[in-house]
C-alpha cells in the first residue's frame, strides 16, 4: 500500500484544484449575465456559464494529466534505472 | 419522513438487493456458461473462460430490492421509478454491447439516453449545489445538456474500471456506501435507501466476481451500475460529490482516452497498457503510445497480482470517498 501513497496525494491535489476552479467558477463563469428577462437571455447566459465552467474544468483535467503523466514516467525511468 | 422509517427503509432494501443479487448471481452464471456466453479472464496464465453478463443479477436484485421500498412506501414511486428506468436503458445497451460490441462513439452517446426517465418524471432539481458556491440556477442547460453527459460519463467511467476481477462491484461498493452514509446525513431519504440498494448490490456480487473470479458483470453490469451512481447523483443532488468520489475512475477513464486520442474500443488498441508475466503477475508497459489507465499507474513501481492491483484500486477509490465527505461537508458550510 506504500506504493499507492503518491497516487493518493495526487487524488488530494486535484481535489484541491478541484476546489480552486469551483472558487474561479463562482468569480468568473456565474459572473457571466446577459439578463433574465427573455427566454433567449436566459439561454445564453446558461450556456455561456456553462462553457465558461467547462473550459476551466478542462484546465482542471489537463493539469491532473500533466501531474499524472510526469508522476509515470519518472516513476518508470527511475525503476529502469535502479534494475 | 422520521428517522425510525428511513431506517426501515435502508434496512428492507439493503436486505431484500442482496438475498435476490446473491442468489440469482450463480443461477445466471449457470444460464450463461450454458449458452457459451463466456469471457477469457485474460490476466490469468491459464486464460480460463468464465460466465459473462452475470451484471442481470445485480440489474434484477436492485429492481426487486427498490421495488420493495416501493411497496412500503408509495409515496417513493417517482424518485425509485426513475433509478430503475435509468439502471435498465444503460442495462439494456450494456446488454446489446456485451452480444455484439458497438462502436466505441456510439455507446456514450447511447448510454445518455438513460437519464430519459429523470427527465421525464421530474426527479431533478436544475440548481446543482457546487462547493463553495451553493446552489447555481441551471433551468435550461441542466436537463438538457448535464443530465444526459452525467449518466453518459458515470456509465462510461465505471465501464471503463471494469478490467479486473472484483474491480468494478468493489470500489463502486465502497462509493455507495459513503454515497448512503451523506444522502442519510443529508436528510433525501429515498436516494439514500436507492443508494443502501446498489451497496448491498455491489457486496452480493462482489463476493462471486472478487478474484479468482466466478463470473464476469459484463458491459450488462458495469453500464447499469454506473449509470445508477448518476442517477443517485442526481436524485440526491449530489452532482459535485459524486465527481470526487469517481476521481479515480474518470483517471482512468481520462488517461486512457486522453493518452490514445479519442474514444476508442479497446480492441482497436494495439498497445496493452500492462503485460502479463510467466508468475502470472502483471506489469506496465514502456511503450510510449500504450494508453496510461489506473492499473498501470498502480504498477508504475513494479510489477504486481492482479490482486494487489484491485486492492489498490479499493484503496484510492476510498481515498476519494473520504474527499467526497470532505466536499459535502463544505458545501454545506458554504450553505450555511
Amino acid at each position: 500500500m506504500r506504493n499507492l501513497i503518491p497516487l493518493a496525494a495526487i487524488e488530494v491535489f486535484v481535489w484541491l484544484i478541484l476546489l480552486l476552479s469551483t472558487f474561479l467558477i463562482s468569480k468568473v463563469a456565474f459572473a457571466i449575465s446577459f439578463g433574465d428577462a427573455t427566454l433567449i437571455q436566459r439561454v445564453a447566459t446558461e450556456t455561456a456559464r456553462v462553457a465558461a465552467s467547462g473550459v476551466i474544468i478542462l484546465i482542471w483535467l489537463l493539469v491532473w494529466k500533466r501531474v499524472t503523466d510526469s508522476y509515470f514516467w519518472r516513476t518508470v525511468s527511475r525503476r529502469k534505472a535502479t534494475a | 419522513m422520521p428517522e425510525f422509517f428511513q431506517l426501515t427503509g435502508i434496512v428492507v432494501v439493503f436486505v431484500t438487493t442482496f438475498l435476490v443479487t446473491f442468489i440469482l448471481t450463480p443461477l445466471v452464471a449457470r444460464t450463461m456458461r450454458a449458452h457459451k456466453i463466456v469471457g477469457k479472464d485474460v490476466h490469468k496464465v491459464s486464460k480460463s473462460e468464465i460466465p459473462e453478463m452475470c451484471g442481470l443479477a445485480i440489474l434484477l436484485g436492485l429492481t426487486i430490492g427498490t421495488l420493495s421500498y416501493v411497496l412500503l412506501f408509495p409515496s417513493a414511486v417517482r424518485e425509485t421509478a426513475a433509478f430503475i428506468g435509468t439502471l435498465l436503458i444503460a442495462g439494456f445497451i450494456g446488454f446489446v454491447d456485451d452480444l455484439r460490441p458497438l462502436s466505441a462513439r456510439i455507446k456514450p452517446l447511447l448510454t445518455a439516453f438513460a437519464c430519459l426517465p429523470i427527465l421525464l418524471l421530474g426527479t431533478y432539481t436544475p440548481f446543482p449545489v457546487i462547493p463553495l458556491l451553493g446552489p447555481v440556477r441551471l433551468t435550461i442547460v441542466y436537463p438538457v445538456l448535464l443530465l444526459p453527459i452525467a449518466i453518459a460519463v458515470t456509465s462510461n467511467a465505471v465501464n471503463m474500471m471494469d478490467v479486473m476481477n472484483g474491480s468494478m462491484a468493489g470500489t463502486v461498493g465502497i462509493i455507495s456506501l459513503a454515497v448512503t452514509a451523506i444522502l442519510f446525513i443529508s436528510g433525501e431519504t429515498t436516494p439514500a435507501v436507492l443508494s443502501a440498494g446498489l451497496l448491498a448490490a455491489m457486496l452480493a456480487f462482489y463476493y462471486f466476481n472478487r478474484y479468482p473470479a466466478k463470473v464476469f458483470g459484463g458491459d450488462t453490469g458495469s453500464l447499469g451500475v454506473g449509470a445508477a451512481l448518476g442517477a443517485l447523483s442526481i436524485l440526491g443532488r449530489i452532482e459535485a460529490v459524486m465527481i470526487v468520489a469517481l476521481i479515480p475512475h474518470i483517471m482512468n477513464a481520462f488517461y486512457g482516452l486522453a493518452s490514445v486520442r479519442g474514444l476508442r474500443e479497446r480492441r482497436e488498441i494495439r498497445q496493452r497498457p500492462t503485460m502479463l508475466l510467466d508468475d502470472g503477475k502483471l506489469e506496465a508497459s514502456a511503450e510510449k503510445r500504450a494508453p496510461i489507465t489506473l492499473t498501470r499507474l498502480i504498477l508504475a513501481k513494479g510489477p504486481l497480482g492482479e490482486r494487489e492491483i484491485v486492492q489498490g484500486m479499493m484503496f484510492l477509490t476510498a481515498v476519494s470517498s473520504i474527499l467526497a465527505f470532505l466536499t459535502y461537508w463544505i458545501t454545506v458550510v458554504g450553505k450555511t
